[in-house]
């Protein structure tokens, strides 16, 4: 049953949809090398919270199983190894009395007899033994004690999971079944909620959805690496499961962390919290220091550490030149360090108005995206009904207006992204030396220009001008009149005029959101890929092409079969050239990758062409007829080629 | 909060006179309480007589009680400005089976063993490690000049002097401490608010 419903709810998120996404690392790709390609395939599942419950379950009865321990047991272990069953079996099984005896589980402890009194060690009441609770240390205390004790933890946070017997010096772990009979139900609920949330977030698989409301969490179904990894959930948000920001390939968690603190509105209270609060080492929870030493111990994790140097205590001592005067510190300070951060941030304050222009175009975009949103969701709920009944066209024929509008919403947000990355990309001030850097910039301001040039146009199409054509249309009302003999219906809406009109605007929509579509995937691709490396890879740009496009197919059976791309039985006959070899032999397997990925894709786009009966050029987007030239009758762009600059 | 179990405390320590450590009631409020705690034996606190002041919050013995001296103390883990006090069994090594007789017997012992690991006072912990002689001379200085019985019962004094005038004793105590004892500026204090 599992089974199904994770086939249902995988996805495999591609925004490469071109791309093959098989697993098997089809053309010879290896992860180790090629990061940003394993980046790009990103299979998760969408969990509900029945559906955690349930993992949550299943993986408790494993353990359990296979250590043969109580739930109770089961579930210490599994916080202890974040949740992963594998780790949990290789701890246990490597030194099961160490890990025992961290993690408080200790043997039950025989019980006397319940026929007699004794004094309950906090509220020193006198009960019979029969109606007291313990642990399996068998401390025992009484109903009304364990409940404040527990009540207590649980109104402390989710510590609480971790909580052990209420005598000094005795680390028995409190077992959750104890902790649910004492607590009343309304911090039952609360302690469930917190092993839950337990389950997902110690979890390194495991995500919440960050959107209000959504209880879903998302689960990733390869090991996680620290890059961004977009992903949507079942409620319709996007995110990246890395950084927990909105989704926002191509660019990096840190660039977005960065962005976002930037160009917080509440940079004041942010102030507070960098000035006040420093994240616990251990945990990374903010910590504020309002009283005491220096020797914090985080309330939630227990780590101990040193509110000066961030270090662990333990490495503090005399020997370190004292508590009370941290040396690290000290010393840390007179080398500079911690002047280095006051002057990163003067300098930050001096490129302000670099930061504006990179900020406003950020935020207008980010408008941008918001506004096609509810533009889409409008053509969704009247436009189209309407629309419908002026081309004689039903409304399931036209999502292709919606198509658009997706587009539109899905470009903006990468396109708001890249400013966020042009911005940390390069700096106030390049050098006139410093070509790579210069040829850099200025590449990526070419490509992120020509990206934004056609979503401009699509935007432009789908919204002005379908509105124009809606206008002109209401002008000759699609719906007939009677005639004055009252027998003929003039059907505007089926004019042979008309729906030439409307053909005409729908594969130039048509066509211009697929354009709009590859600039955004290829910006996507290169920005992912590196621009240094992709400088490189342009410069070799025509000999691998010419490689890869003699006998496509071959380099693929090669790569995948393990054996040596031409590229690298190159590089094997020309050692002296090592370097620039290398460089050429990755662009070349790079090319040879895509190019192999191309070749499918050009496949599927002639069948398509053909169906259609005619193509469509990519730079300047003219209906071409003759399905057997390769070069646009318009501006003679190559057909299949690369889009070059106009 | 439990009022059942601070009688049983306070009976329990008023039994064992023997301890070294007694607690007081002040008037009908159990929330807040003084402690007293004889100096050790052999150490530079001995002959000294403490007084500390107790706050207990509403789910005590669940959470700690909120304990601070309000005599002057010259001690690593003692601020010698306002008197509070770094020990771990007072913040997240409380347990409920501990009382306050067993917290105090450990602020006995804390005065007996200093911890400078630990310290809550930076400048007493470095003279106490740079400097020991001078570390004794001045716990044993300030044992003598303030923590005498005679100052302690004169702070009672203070308080009675207010409480003679119609204030209950916990707003009193309260006033007293914000003045840092100062008798007129608290009496002030307390008439202003009225």
């Amino acid at each position: 049953m599992e089974d199904d419903s994770d086939y249902e709810d995988s996805y495999v998120a591609s925004d490469v949809e071109d791309y093959p996404t098989s697993e098997d690392g089809d053309y010879g790709y290896d992860p180790q090398t090629e990061p940003e390609i394993s980046m790009r395939r990103a299979a998760y599942t969408v969990l509900s919270e029945e559906e955690l419950k349930l993992r949550q379950q299943e993986a408790l009865q494993q353990v359990m199983q296979v250590l043969s321990i109580s739930e109770g047991e089961a579930v210490r272990v599994l916080r202890h190894c974040k949740w992963d069953v594998n780790r949990v079996n290789e701890e246990w099984f490597a030194d099961t009395e160490a890990l025992r005896d961290k993690i408080g589980l200790v043997d039950e402890q025989p019980t006397g007899s319940g026929r007699r009194k004794e004094s309950c060690g906090i509220c020193f009441d006198e009960f019979w033994v029969s109606e007291m609770h313990a642990a399996p240390c068998n401390h025992s205390f009484c109903r009304g004690c364990w409940k404040g004790y527990v009540h207590t933890a649980i109104s402390g946070g989710p510590a609480v999971l971790s909580l052990r017997c209420p005598l000094p010096d005795c680390s028995a772990a409190v077992p959750a079944a104890l902790v649910t009979a004492v607590s009343d139900p309304k911090h039952r609920e609360k302690y469930h909620l917190y092993s839950l949330r337990s389950f997902v977030e110690d979890n390194q698989r495991l995500e919440w959805c960050p959107a209000p409301g959504c209880e879903n969490a998302v689960e990733a179904l390869h090991e996680v690496s620290n890059e961004a990894m977009d992903v949507t959930c079942r409620c319709g948000s996007s995110f990246c499961f890395n950084c927990k920001e909105e989704a926002h390939r191509p660019v990096d968690c840190e660039t977005v962390k960065k962005w976002i603190i930037k160009n917080s509105a509440e940079s004041e209270n942010l102030n507070w919290i960098l000035a006040n609060t420093k994240p616990c080492p251990k945990c990374k929870r903010p910590i504020e220091k309002n009283q005491g030493c220096m020797h914090m111990s985080c309330s939630q994790c227990k780590h101990e550490f040193c509110w000066l140097c961030l270090a662990s205590w333990q490495e503090h001592g005399e020997r370190t030149g004292g508590f009370y005067n941290c040396n690290k510190y000290e010393s840390a300070k007179k080398r500079g360090d911690y002047d280095a951060e006051s002057l990163k941030r003067e300098h930050a304050r001096v490129s302000l108005q670099r930061y504006m222009h990179y900020y406003q175009r950020w935020a207008e975009n980010d408008r941008a995206r918001s506004q096609a949103l509810s533009s889409k969701a409008e053509a969704n709920d009247k436009k189209l009904e309407v629309l419908s009944e002026f081309v004689a066209t039903p409304t399931s024929q036209l999502k292709f207006i919606l198509d658009a509008w997706a587009q539109v919403v899905e470009c903006r947000r990468i396109l708001k992204w890249t400013y966020a990355y042009g911005y940390y990309r390069f700096g106030d001030n390049i050098p006139d030396e410093d070509t790579a850097q210069k040829q850099q910039q200025g590449f990526f301001e070419f490509n992120q220009g020509q990206a934004e040039m056609f979503l401009e146009k699509l935007n432009g199409v789908v919204e002005k001008d379908l509105d124009n054509l809606v206008e002109e249309f209401k002008r000759e009302p699609g719906l007939s009149e009677v005639a004055p003999d009252g027998s003929v219906f003039v059907d505007q809406a089926s004019s042979p005029e008309r729906q030439a009109v409307w053909s005409k605007f729908r594969e130039q929509l048509i066509g211009l959101t697929e354009v709009t579509r590859m600039h955004f995937v290829k910006l996507v691709q290169e920005l992912e890929k590196g621009l240094d490396q992709l400088l490189a890879f342009y410069s070799e740009q025509p000999e691998a092409e010419a490689e890869a496009e003699v006998e496509p197919a071959a380099v693929s059976t090669a790569e995948a079969s393990g054996s040596a791309t031409p590229a690298q039985q190159a590089t094997a006959k020309a050692p002296k050239r090592s370097k620039r070899s290398r460089i050429s032999s990755r662009a070349a397997a790079d090319k040879a990758s895509n190019s192999a990925a191309a070749f499918s894709l050009q496949e599927a786009d002639s069948e398509l062409e053909a169906e259609a009966g005619y193509w469509q050029c990519r730079r300047c987007t003219v209906i071409n007829r003759d399905l057997n030239s390769q070069s646009c009758s318009m501006c003679a762009q190559n057909r299949r080629g690369p889009i070059s600059a106009s | 909060m439990d009022a059942g179990r601070i009688q049983k405390e306070l009976k329990e320590i008023e039994r064992d006179k023997k301890s070294g450590v007694s607690v007081q009631l002040n008037g009908d409020n159990i929330h807040r309480l003084t402690g007293f705690l004889e100096g050790p034996k052999d150490t530079a606190y001995q002959g000294g007589y403490f007084v500390v002041d107790i706050k207990l919050e509403d789910q005590y013995p669940f959470v700690p009680p909120k304990m601070r001296f309000r005599t002057k103390v010259w001690h690593p883990n003692i601020s010698s400005a306002n008197g509070a006090i770094c020990l771990d069994i007072l913040k997240d090594q409380w347990s409920p089976a501990l009382t306050l007789k067993t917290a105090l017997l450990s602020l006995q012992a804390l005065l007996a063993s200093p911890e400078p690991d630990d310290p809550q006072d930076g400048v007493v912990a470095s003279q106490y490690i740079k400097n020991q002689p001078l570390f004794q001379r001045t716990a044993r200085q300030w044992t003598e000049q303030y923590a005498t019985r005679e100052l302690a019962s004169q702070d009672d004094e203070k308080v009675l002097s207010i409480t003679s005038m119609g204030f209950p004793r916990e707003m009193a105590l309260t006033a007293l401490e914000s003045t840092h004892g100062d008798v007129n500026a608290a009496i002030n204090k307390l008439l202003e608010s009225c």
